[in-house]
């Protein structure tokens, strides 16, 4: 846990970085609403792991984050609009970034793998994508929203 | 369960170096006659990380490359908790696309086998077909494909291919793909949204990124609904793989592996056998 916690706080100042040339938003101004986030995902963590309730982990902190945003909860303006200093695509350039570096450990396994399966892989998800997006839209101009 | 390693500062230093330098890049659109194709730091550090990690520049060592897959794991959730803060003020708007909401579970369940199954039927896939088009092949769904037929199953196999396929270059075919539909005009960049919620987590952050470069001021919806489909994804996904996608996968695989498959039975046999 006490792993987590660091590795979130490390992610957390790469971010308010990235934050800080991308958009423009200073690490200080930003550091309180990037430290709610990191709070929230680590209690989300600790309640998962305390909470007799067997739910993932995303669940947990999910429902803290939407809680404590929603008008139920007193302060929840001050929340909104601390964590709005932090922009979502600043905290997203780090993942991938993870994500690039891990690249090379699944290449041997690659490697193995015949062209039919690369084929499928790009089909399975283009239909996952496509189909989702077409019944989402079609489901909306059913019920004229946002159209 | 053993405790999974996150420390290496050497993973963290390139980290916030890629950030730092591809921030600085910031967003670019190139027209390729096509239509435009968006690039944005998300991309570039995914993409120089993963040049950065190939085996070959012994740059990385193998355990630093599984630190980093570890991390990533876990970094993902501080990106849920931005994506859910941004949900709590839009809560009304969120219940009132519930029908959409609730209909793309549909086609994202169904999507990947109406297209998956028939294609890999036509290329001579047998039972590997079902592991591979039944889910888009994520952890949760390898589980279930363990559980049932083991790993080293065809089904087992045919899932693996999918998910090592997904971590390799899920998230930028997918952010390449986001970005053409979106200039189609067809969709509404909320349903767009929707449909990059289902998915891995750099998946549908690479999928979040290319939409809102397209639709800069949807920015916010495009993250607030990408987040409310992943978070239905992720409650009933499971339910719904055990439930509805395998026993679907499975019995149109029955029906049409006869019509569209392309060996006899004598090659099948072989086939499973190797």
């Amino acid at each position: 846990m006490k792993d987590k916690i660091l590795t979130f706080a490390i992610i957390g100042i790469i971010a308010l970085m990235g934050n800080w040339i991308g958009y423009d938003v200073s690490a200080i101004d930003a550091l309180p609403g990037m430290m709610i986030i990191v709070a929230v995902t680590v209690l989300g963590f600790l309640f998962a792991k305390i909470v007799p309730i067997k739910l993932p982990v995303v669940i947990w902190i999910s429902m803290l984050a939407l809680v404590i945003t929603t008008p139920i909860f007193p302060g929840n303006e001050t929340v909104i609009k601390l964590t709005e200093k932090v922009n979502f695509m600043a905290l997203a350039t780090p993942i991938l970034a993870y994500a690039g570096l891990s690249f090379g450990k699944d290449l041997q396994e690659f490697k193995k793998l015949g062209w039919r399966i690369v084929v499928i892989s790009l089909v399975v998800y283009t239909g996952t994508f496509v189909l989702s997006s077409l019944v989402a839209e079609i489901g909306f101009r059913l019920t004229g929203k946002f159209h | 369960m053993q405790e999974k390693s996150f420390r290496s500062w050497k993973i963290h230093l390139f980290v916030l170096i890629l950030v730092c330098f591809t921030e600085f890049i910031g967003i670019k659109t190139f027209n390729i006659g096509i239509g435009a194709i968006a690039l944005f730091p998300m991309l570039y550090a995914l993409i120089i990380g993963a040049i950065i990690s190939l085996p070959s520049l012994k740059i990385l060592k193998m355990k630093e490359m599984n630190v980093a897959a570890n991390i990533l794991g876990i970094s993902f959730m501080l990106f849920v908790a931005k994506l859910a803060m941004l949900m709590g003020p839009s809560l009304p708007q969120i219940f009132e696309a519930g029908l959409s909401l609730g209909l793309q579970e549909v086609g994202h369940f169904a999507g990947t086998i109406v297209l998956g199954l028939p294609v890999a039927l036509l290329l001579g896939m047998k039972r590997e077909a079902i592991g591979a088009t039944f889910s888009i092949d994520r952890e949760p769904n390898l589980a279930i494909i363990a559980e049932k037929y083991g790993s080293d199953s065809p089904e087992g196999r045919g899932a693996l291919g999918v998910y090592v396929c997904g971590t390799l270059f899920g998230a930028l075919y997918l952010s390449v793909l986001a970005s053409f539909m979106a200039q189609t005009g067809w969709f509404h960049p909320i349903s767009l949204a929707m449909g990059a919620g289902v998915g891995s987590g750099s998946m549908m952050a690479a999928m979040v990124g290319a939409l809102s470069v397209i639709f800069p001021d949807s920015a916010t919806d495009i993250a607030v609904f990408a987040g409310a489909a992943n978070l239905i994804t992720t409650i009933l996904g499971t339910y719904i793989c055990v439930f509805f996608s395998l026993p679907v996968t499975n019995y149109l695989y029955n029906k049409f592996e006869p019509i569209l498959g392309r060996r006899s039975k004598k090659d099948q046999a072989k086939n499973i056998g190797a």
